[in-house]
């Protein structure tokens, strides 16, 4: 070699060797006898990696076979035992006649690239663990709003995404929100936040809260952005249940001032007959103290059963007994206005598990709602509620039917909403609402049937036996 | 020959305050008229104009309100002192803030109702 290129060949910074065609080394660069040692015909698997046979790809035996540049990346050893990475480049070396005589094999080493490597796909780990963990839902959407990636939380609340549109998997709808977060963070590269009710795939509505951040290309422009959800459905539920309480309070407070008028009245009419030694005003009061009293007893009962949402205490309850004895409470106050209570019991209808107390609040609420809805229709001259029990093999149904004012479909669809009652400053608007609740937690239901001026009827279907909640397979013990 | 007794109209759609009330009344020598619902009142006042009202304003269908309005804007019973009864105290100011063009009622009670005052009241007022 010309001594110039000789001197370069001596200082390339990288590992030079040139190879025959048994991978014998028979020249090498200062760089390379520094690290490795004089080579001195030692083969250039002995040399580079201490192995006493050729590795199986070798980038210069594929040179010598096609004439062509070939480039691997291997793991090499030097003298003083450093693991070092390299990246190997080959190329042929000619003859005149165009034969290949030797190759030429330049390694530069890219130990650090590997490590800077190595340490990018740990942080790389690191944060899509931490993007995984993280306890909110996150996308990442494109421009189109198609969600391209999500952590564990939202694929398990919400499934599936391969490029599905974002209000389609969070809202179940093919048309996109109104003021969207994701949108406008697209549009100004802003953080945006909003409150959404969503749908998760179990059919549970969940309110969450949004935040929208953009995410950038190389170049700064917003290539996709992040949506992160905090469910806040607990938060939500805690809000509503203190707004209740504070409609159950006015709502009770305005019901019991009523009920203090009625018993005020009571007490004048005693008092004067007392005074005037009228018995029938006495009589007449008296029977307006004990009515009024007995209404303050069902609105606390009510209130109690409202405040303590509670596990039905199961028992054997023989349900012609039951409904026999919710007519015989009530049937006072249907005889005092002038309202007929027909019983209509299968006598052999039998037992079903429930809760008695419970039972009895759901008829007594029911067959008294009927007796009101009688007692307020000025249209007709007589009428009736029928309380009726039938025994089914698998379940009792209790029906209860009036002719009274009814209900139009507003007051229909409403009816068993808390605190939404038609009866002006006598209703609290608790009790159909409970004994909803109560039927339900009986695994039943409550349906109605009412047209206006025509009358309303009540069908409650409760299974004769409870359904035990399932125990997970687990065996007996 | 005494004169003759002033009638009150009592509206109420809660038997036992209407009971209540025109016991109260009479006991202290006036007349009265009951009536279960604003419809029924109104047809009380056309059989024959009172001399004044007692109305609960919350009853079902809001009749109590349209009953209100109706005395109101009529030429002939406009001067039938009312007295609103209600149970809730809230209700009065909607009731009024809602009607701007009628005039508020000559007396307002919440119940509880104490005898007294409403007697005071009505002594004043028919």
């Amino acid at each position: 070699m010309d001594l110039p290129y000789r001197r370069y060949f001596e200082e390339i910074p990288c590992y030079v060797t040139v190879q025959d065609r048994d991978f014998r080394v028979v020249d090498a660069n200062r760089r390379f006898r520094e690290d490795f040692g004089d080579p001195k015909g030692r083969f250039c698997y002995q040399v580079y990696k201490n192995r006493p046979e050729r590795c199986e790809i070798c980038p210069v035996d594929q040179t010598f076979e096609d004439g062509q540049c070939h480039r691997n990346e291997e793991q090499v050893l030097t003298l003083d035992g450093r693991q070092i990475s390299v990246m190997v480049y080959t190329s042929p070396i000619h003859d005149e006649t165009g034969a290949i005589t030797s190759v030429l094999e330049i390694s530069a080493d890219i130990t650090e690239v590997k490590t800077l490597q190595r340490h990018l796909k740990e942080s790389q780990r690191r944060f899509r663990l931490l993007f995984e963990e993280v306890p909110c839902f996150i996308s990442i959407q494109d421009p189109e709003l198609r969600i391209v990636d999500t952590n564990r939380s939202f694929k398990e609340n919400f499934g599936g995404f391969p490029g599905s549109k974002c209000y389609e998997i969070y809202k179940h709808r093919d048309e996109e929100c109104v003021n969207c977060a994701v949108r406008q963070t697209f549009k100004d590269g802003k953080i945006h936040h909003s409150e959404e009710v969503v749908t998760s795939i179990q059919g549970e509505q969940l309110n969450t809260l949004v935040f929208s951040a953009p995410i950038h290309d190389a170049n700064g422009e917003i290539q996709y952005v992040m949506e992160m959800s905090t469910n806040i459905t607990p938060i939500r539920e805690l809000q509503s249940q203190l707004e209740s309480i504070g409609l159950l309070i006015s709502s009770v407070s305005h019901n019991i001032k009523g009920l203090l008028t009625g018993l005020d009245g009571g007490m004048y009419l005693v008092n004067t007959g007392l005074q005037k030694n009228n018995q029938q005003r006495i009589g007449q009061g008296w029977e307006m103290v004990q009515r009024n009293i007995e209404r303050i007893r069902g609105t606390v009962m009510n209130i109690l059963y409202y405040a303590k949402k509670r596990e039905p205490s199961w028992e054997a309850v023989a349900a012609p007994a039951l409904v026999e004895e919710v007519c015989g409470l009530i049937e006072p106050k249907a005889r005092e206005n002038g309202v007929a209570l027909v019983r209509d019991i299968d006598g052999g209808a039998g037992e079903f598990e429930a809760d008695a107390k419970a039972m009895r609040a759901l008829l007594i609420n029911l067959v008294e709602n009927s007796v009101d809805a009688c007692r307020v229709d000025t249209k007709k001259p007589s009428h009736a509620v029928t309380v009726r029990l039938k025994g089914l093999p698998d379940q009792m149904v209790f029906e209860i039917a009036d002719d009274g004012i009814g209900m139009d479909r507003r007051t229909r669809e409403k009816a068993f909403t808390l605190f939404f009652s038609s009866k002006g400053s006598e209703g609290t608007g608790l009790g159909l609402f409970i004994a909803n609740g109560i039927a339900q937690a009986h695994h039943g239901r409550i349906g109605i049937e009412s047209e206006l001026d025509k009358g309303t009827r009540f069908v409650v279907t409760i299974p004769r036996s409870r359904k035990v909640p399932d125990q997970g397979g687990k065996p007996e013990p | 020959m005494a004169a003759e007794k002033k009638t009150i109209l009592v509206v109420d759609d809660e038997p036992d305050v209407r009971t209540f009330l025109s016991t109260l009344f009479e006991d202290n020598g006036y007349a009265t008229v009951m009536a279960q619902d604003g419809n029924e009142g109104l047809s009380r006042v056309k059989e024959k104009a009172p001399d004044l009202v007692t109305l609960d304003i919350t009853m079902p269908n809001k009749s109590g309100v349209r009953f209100y309005r109706e005395m109101k804007e009529s030429a002939e019973w406009k001067k039938v002192p009312i007295v609103i009864v209600t149970g809730v105290s809230g209700d009065f100011r909607t009731f009024i803030s809602t009607r701007k063009k009628v005039p508020p009622p000559e007396g307002y009670l919440s119940k509880p109702i104490d005898k007294t005052e409403i007697l005071n009241l009505v002594k004043k007022l028919a």
